[in-house]
């Protein structure tokens, strides 16, 4: 099947202004909804939503940007999941991520989940409870950049 | 951040180079979700950003984006009934049960009625009611709730079920192994339609009802399988007399052989046999065999007894296959 895609780059830019900091991040969250056409192609459309349902999967977008004049280091974005969000994937963008509500963080592949039997299970993207993203250079100034993640509403 | 800074994040991505290639792998599962999030409920996320430009950590928030949740109308019906359900002809209160599930995310109530003239069987059960269960899974008309369309339709809360009972008459034309399908549709009482659908501001919670993936009406079938049986009775008789031969002179002996055949996927109940003694003849006391298991005249523990008038064998519950054999003698005067 043939996929379409139709995406509103306009959309995906920031719809706040940037605050007056020196350094502001902005916050979009889009829903992914799939229309089948006459031909049955399917298309996906990127839209921002004012309302969801179960199982809708949304696209959340961090665009950041250094307004200052100085390089910001140790930059760090974090964002909690909301609780009636499950976590799907992150892209190409290998978040750190929580499963334990923020305390302990790492790569999804490497953490594992306590059973009851006492045995430890692989983590799925279901477990995740934070996204994280720690940045190895500072973020020049005037540099800018935009981090997507995606999930779905339980 | 007790973490060094690990993880491939760069910034200065290319516009949307992760959102294409996500989206080009993309195959939209359209999965029947389990009610979820509650509708009504709203969505916040807040990213955070912590750095340092030279004077210390700073944290910052971005900004909250709030999305409602819609109400998701969905339900699913499913027959309780592991198999068909054994009736015979022209029986009335025949019970099929199923159980009705909101797999919706909001209370909903549900509209319920039967199909029982879709063919793929051999009759139509003639639905009389339907009737809601009490709670305690058991069809009882006395405790649970008879159900009118538009004035009961039971009210579900998200992932709530309910077992509803659909009583049935058989029709008294049917035969052994007749098959009667009838199946049960529960729709939302909200609307109905394809996958997708919304009836606005109808929601729970102020939002949209939105048509989730069971197109909010939901169907199941269960059966009825007629389980019928019917009794043929042969009697034959032999005379001996004492002259040897078989003329039915006085004092010659007649045994009466009477075999009662069952047949059919039933079974019958109370069979009993009983036979008027001849006049002109005089029952040989003590006679009656059932099986060739001789039976005493009394009315008492054994199958078989004599009141001076008849014999009389209760056989009981004989199913279908199997034979009875009943022996008795009389004299003639």
């Amino acid at each position: 099947m043939r996929t379409a895609l139709f995406l509103f780059l306009a959309a995906l830019l920031p719809t706040q202004a940037l605050a007056a900091n020196q350094v502001a991040l902005a916050n979009d969250v889009f829903v992914e909804r799939v229309s089948t056409d006459a031909q049955g192609k399917q298309r996906i459309l990127l839209e921002e939503p004012k309302v969801v349902v179960p199982g809708d999967r949304l696209v959340f977008v961090l665009n950041y940007r250094n307004a200052g004049a100085q390089p910001a280091d140790k930059f760090v974005i974090t964002n909690p999941l909301p609780a009636a969000v499950s976590f799907a994937d992150a892209g190409d963008t290998r978040p750190l991520v929580s499963i334990d509500g923020g305390r302990g963080w790492g790569q999804l592949d490497q953490l594992t989940v306590a059973m009851s039997d006492g045995t430890r299970r692989a983590a799925q993207p279901g477990d995740v409870t934070h996204i994280r993203w720690a940045f190895q250079k500072p973020i020049p100034a005037g540099g800018s950049g935009k981090l997507m993640f995606r999930g779905v509403v339980k | 951040m007790t973490t060094a800074p690990v993880g491939g994040a760069k910034h200065r991505l290319p516009p949307s180079c992760s959102i294409f290639a996500l989206l080009a792998a993309l195959a939209l599962p359209m999965q029947a979700q389990a009610a979820g999030t509650r509708a009504g409920s709203t969505i916040s996320n807040t990213a955070s950003a912590s750095f340092d430009t030279g004077a210390g950590t700073t944290t910052i928030d971005s900004n909250q984006v709030d999305l409602l949740v819609d109400e998701l109308l969905d339900v699913t019906v499913d027959s309780s009934n592991p198999a068909d359900v054994p009736t015979t002809p022209g029986a009335t209160g025949q019970v099929l049960t199923f159980s009705v599930t909101n797999n919706g995310n909001g209370v909903e109530n549900f509209v319920l009625s039967t199909i029982a003239n879709a063919g793929g069987d051999n009759y139509d059960p003639v639905v009389a009611q339907i009737y809601i269960d009490n709670g305690d899974g058991v069809f009882d008309a006395g405790t649970d709730t008879l159900y009118t369309p538009g004035a009961n339709d039971p009210e579900l809360d998200p992932d709530e079920s309910v077992t509803v009972f659909v009583v049935a008459t058989t029709p008294g034309t049917v035969v052994d192994g007749n098959r009667g399908i009838v199946s049960l549709v529960a729709a939302a009482v909200t609307g109905t339609g394809a996958p997708g659908a919304s009836f606005a501001g109808q929601g729970e919670g102020g939002g949209d009802a939105v048509v989730g993936s069971t197109g909010a009406d939901g169907t199941d079938a269960g059966a009825f399988i007629v389980s019928a049986a019917t009794v043929t009775l042969v009697k034959s008789a032999v005379i001996t007399n004492p002259l040897g031969t078989a003329d039915p002179i006085p004092g010659a002996t007649i045994t009466y052989t009477i075999v009662a055949t069952v047949a059919g996927s039933g079974s019958v109940n109370g069979l009993a046999i009983t036979d008027n003694i001849p006049a002109d003849t005089s029952y040989v006391p003590g006679s009656i065999t059932l099986g060739g298991a001789p039976q005493s005249d009394a009315v008492d523990a054994d199958a078989g007894d004599y009141n001076g008038t008849r014999i009389n064998v209760a056989l009981g519950t004989v199913a279908g296959g199997q034979t009875r054999t009943v022996t008795f003698q009389t004299t003639i005067d």
